[in-house]
C-alpha cells in the first residue's frame, strides 16, 4: 500500500480518473455528429492547403503567416496538475517532493504540445521551403525544438511570480520576444538570427530572474487545472448536460456598462442577472472569441473575393452557428440557482427576460459578423450574396426564440 | 407566520421534523436553538419552500406557497448559514439585483444601498466580486441583501459565523431597528447569550421536535428550574441532556 502513496502514484491515479471520468462525454461527442463536421473541415482545409501548396503565390505571406502559426503553438504551454482546492490541506504538507510529481505534469503537457509544434512545423515548412528558405528546415526545427523549452520553462517561471500584473506583463513579453525570434530566423542569415536569439535569450534570463516568486504556485496551479476542467466541461456541454463546475469570472469591465444601462425594474431582474453572466463567465468568453475570429476570417475571405464572395458568406454562417450554440449555453447558468427558490424572482418572466438577453447578444454578434463580409463584398461590387444572407440571417434570428422556449420548457419539465 | 403541525423530513418513512407548531409574530424575535441535528435547517427548509411537509402547512403573510408564490417569498428575507451569492455579481450589484427582485423603489433604494454599504463597512468592497470576498464579508452581503428587501420577516439561519465583531454589531443593531419598526424575526443561532440578549422569545427542539417555546421563564419552567433562576444556556442543556450535563 505504501507505494500507492507516492506523489508519482498519485498523479498516475487522477490522470487515469480524468480519462474514466471525461470517456462517457467523448462517447456522446462521437454519436453527436461533430466528428463528422470536424473531418469535413480538415478535409476541406486540406484540399484547400494541398491547392496552396501546387500554385504557392509570389505574393504570399511568408513571414507573417510563419510568425502568426508557430508563435501560437510555441508560446503557449499548459500545464495539467490535476491539482484541486482540497490540495492546499492533503499535498501541502509534502511540497518538498512536489517535483517529481510536476515533472510527470511538464511531460504529460509538453509531449502533447511538442506533438502539435512539430505537425504545425512541418505543415509550414512545406509552404515556407517553397518562398525565401533562407534557412534549412532542420536548422529552423532545432530553433523551433529550443524555443519550445524556453517557452515551457518561461511559462513555470510566470506561474511562480508573486503579483498577476508581472506575470502578464512577462507573458506578453515572452509571447513578443517568441514572435521577434521566429520572424528573425524565417527572415535572417544564420549568423544574425543566432546573435539576435543570444541577445533575446540573455535579456529573457535577467528579467525572469527579477520579481519575487512562490517556490510552488499551489493557488494559481488549481486555479489553472479548475480552468482546463471546465472548459472540458463547456466544450461537453454542447453535446450532452454536464454537472455544473464551479465558474472562472472574468471582470471584462469594458462590458460593465451595458449592465448600468440596465434599468432599475422587475421586470428586469433576470434581463440583469444573464446579461451579468454573459459577460463575465465562460460562455461569454468563448463567444467573443468567436465573435473576434470570425470578424477575423469573414473579412480575409470577403476582401479576397474568395469562392465569388461565398468563402465569406460560409466563414459568415458557421461563426454565427458556433455563436449561437455557444449562446444557446447560457441556459444553463442558473439552472440550479437556490436564488430562485428563496427570492421572489419573478419566475414567470425568467424565459421571456432570459429571452431578451439572448436575442440582443445574437443579433448583436450576427450585425456585426455580416458587417464584416458585407462592406468589403460591397467595396468589391458584390451585394446580392450579403443581401441573401442578411435574409437568411433575419429568418433564422425570427426562428431562434421560438426553439428556445421549447428548450426551456423542456429543462424546467426535467427538473 | 404560522407554522401548523408540520411533519416532514428527506424521506416519508423516517420523517425528522415531528408535529412542530409554532408563530412569529409582528414585532418580535425569536430564537430558533438546538443542537446540531435536532431539526432547525430542516425547519427553516420547509419554511422556504424547499423541503415540502408530509403533514401540517407553513403560512407567511396568510398565504402557503402554493397558494400564492410570490406574494409568500415577497413577505420574506433569508439569510442562509452559508452565502449564496452569484461569482459573476459585484456586492453593488447583489444589492442591485435584490432591490429589482424586491421591487425596492429607485429613489428609496439608492439611499438604503449607501447607508448599508456603511453600516457593514463594506463601502472598500462595493465594487469586488462575489469570489473575492471572504466568508464574513459574503455573509455581510446576505444581510444587507435581507435589510434592503425590507420585508415582513426576515428568517436568518447562524449570522454570526464568520461574522467579525463589528458587524455582529451592525447586524444586531439593525435588527433591533427592524423589530422596532414591526417586522418579525425568526433567527437560529448557537450563540445562546446573545440569543437570550435580543430575542423576545425562543423555540427549543431536540431530536426534531419543540421541547419548550416561550419566553425565558417558560423555557426554564420546562426545564424545571423555574425556581432556581438561570441564564438560557443552563436551561437548554439541562433541556438537552436531562440534566446529566
Amino acid at each position: 500500500m505504501g507505494s500507492d502513496r507516492t506523489l508519482e502514484s498519485i498523479w498516475q491515479r487522477r490522470a487515469k480518473a480524468f480519462r474514466t471520468e471525461t470517456m462517457p462525454y467523448f462517447r456522446y461527442m462521437g454519436q453527436s455528429g461533430f466528428p463528422a463536421f470536424l473531418s469535413l473541415i480538415v478535409i476541406s482545409s486540406a484540399i484547400g492547403y494541398i491547392g496552396l501548396l501546387r500554385h504557392v503565390p509570389d505574393d504570399f505571406p511568408f513571414t507573417i503567416v510563419g510568425v502568426i502559426a508557430l508563435t501560437l503553438v510555441l508560446c503557449w504551454s499548459p500545464l495539467r496538475t490535476w491539482l484541486a482546492a482540497g490540495d492546499t490541506v492533503f499535498m501541502m504538507p509534502r511540497e518538498a517532493d512536489m517535483n517529481g510529481y510536476l515533472r510527470l505534469s511538464l511531460r504529460y503537457t509538453t509531449l502533447g504540445c511538442a506533438v502539435l509544434v512539430a505537425i504545425v512545423f512541418l505543415l509550414y515548412m512545406l509552404i515556407y521551403v517553397q518562398g525565401p528558405a533562407i534557412n534549412g528546415a532542420w536548422t529552423l526545427g532545432i530553433v523551433a525544438a529550443g524555443l519550445k523549452a524556453v517557452n515551457v520553462w518561461g511559462a513555470w517561471q510566470e506561474r511562480q511570480m508573486t503579483w498577476p500584473s508581472m506575470r502578464w506583463l512577462l507573458r506578453s513579453l515572452r509571447w513578443a520576444m517568441t514572435a521577434l525570434t521566429v520572424a528573425a530566423w524565417l527572415t535572417s542569415l544564420l549568423w544574425q538570427a543566432a546573435a539576435f536569439t543570444l541577445l533575446l535569450g540573455i535579456l529573457c534570463m535577467v528579467l525572469y530572474r527579477l520579481p519575487s516568486k512562490h517556490r510552488f504556485p499551489w493557488e494559481r496551479l488549481i486555479d489553472e487545472e479548475a480552468r482546463t476542467r471546465k472548459r472540458y466541461y463547456v466544450f461537453f456541454g454542447l453535446f450532452i448536460d454536464v454537472p455544473t463546475l464551479s465558474s472562472s469570472i472574468i471582470k471584462r469591465s469594458y462590458l460593465s456598462w451595458m449592465l448600468r444601462r440596465i434599468s432599475f425594474a422587475n421586470r428586469n431582474t433576470f434581463v440583469y442577472l444573464y446579461s451579468a453572466s454573459l459577460m463575465r463567465t465562460e460562455v461569454g468568453g468563448i463567444v467573443l472569441r468567436l465573435l473576434f475570429l470570425g470578424c477575423l476570417i469573414v473579412y480575409w475571405f470577403a476582401e479576397a473575393v474568395s469562392l465569388s464572395g461565398y468563402g465569406s458568406l460560409i466563414a459568415f454562417f458557421i461563426f454565427m452557428g458556433l455563436i449561437a450554440v455557444q449562446l444557446g449555453g447560457l441556459r444553463h447558468v442558473h439552472r440550479y440557482s437556490v436564488w430562485k427558490h428563496v427570492y421572489p424572482l419573478p419566475e414567470k418572466q425568467r424565459t421571456d427576460q432570459f429571452l431578451r438577453v439572448d436575442r440582443f447578444a445574437i443579433v448583436l454578434c450576427t450585425a456585426l459578423l455580416w458587417l464584416f463580409a458585407a462592406i468589403p463584398l460591397a467595396l468589391s461590387g458584390v451585394y446580392m450574396l450579403s443581401l441573401a444572407a442578411a435574409v437568411l440571417a433575419i429568418v433564422y434570428l425570427a426562428v431562434r426564440p421560438m426553439r428556445l422556449r421549447k428548450k426551456l420548457a423542456q429543462d424546467e419539465e426535467e427538473e | 407566520m404560522k407554522v401548523s403541525g408540520l411533519t416532514g423530513g428527506y424521506s416519508p418513512r423516517r420523517p425528522v421534523l415531528h408535529d412542530i407548531t409554532f408563530e412569529v409574530k409582528a414585532g418580535e424575535m425569536i430564537g430558533l436553538i438546538g443542537l446540531n441535528g435536532a431539526g432547525k435547517s430542516t425547519t427553516i427548509k420547509h419554511i422556504l419552500g424547499l423541503m415540502k411537509p408530509q403533514t401540517g402547512d407553513v403560512r407567511i403573510d396568510g398565504v402557503t406557497l402554493e397558494e400564492e408564490t410570490e406574494r409568500y417569498r415577497s413577505a420574506f428575507a433569508y439569510v442562509p448559514e452559508t452565502p449564496v451569492l452569484f461569482d459573476e455579481l459585484t456586492v453593488e450589484e447583489h444589492l442591485r439585483l435584490t432591490g429589482m427582485a424586491y421591487s425596492v423603489k429607485d429613489n428609496h433604494y439608492e439611499e438604503r444601498e449607501e447607508e448599508l454599504l456603511e453600516q457593514f463597512q463594506m463601502m472598500p468592497k462595493r465594487k469586488a466580486f462575489a469570489s473575492h470576498l471572504s466568508k464574513g464579508m459574503k455573509q455581510k452581503v446576505m444581510i444587507m441583501n435581507a435589510l434592503l428587501a425590507d420585508p415582513s420577516l426576515y428568517i436568518i439561519d447562524e449570522p454570526f459565523l464568520g461574522l467579525d465583531p463589528l458587524g455582529i454589531r451592525s447586524l444586531l443593531e439593525r435588527l433591533v431597528e427592524v423589530k422596532q419598526k414591526g417586522a418579525a424575526i425568526l433567527m437560529s443561532s448557537h450563540i445562546l447569550s446573545t440569543v437570550e440578549a435580543y430575542c423576545d422569545r425562543f423555540i427549543v427542539m431536540h431530536h426534531g421536535s419543540i421541547v419548550a417555546m416561550g419566553t425565558l421563564e417558560d423555557v426554564r419552567r420546562a426545564a424545571g428550574m423555574e425556581t432556581r433562576g438561570g441564564s438560557l444556556e443552563d436551561a437548554f442543556y439541562k433541556l438537552v441532556t436531562g440534566g446529566n450535563a
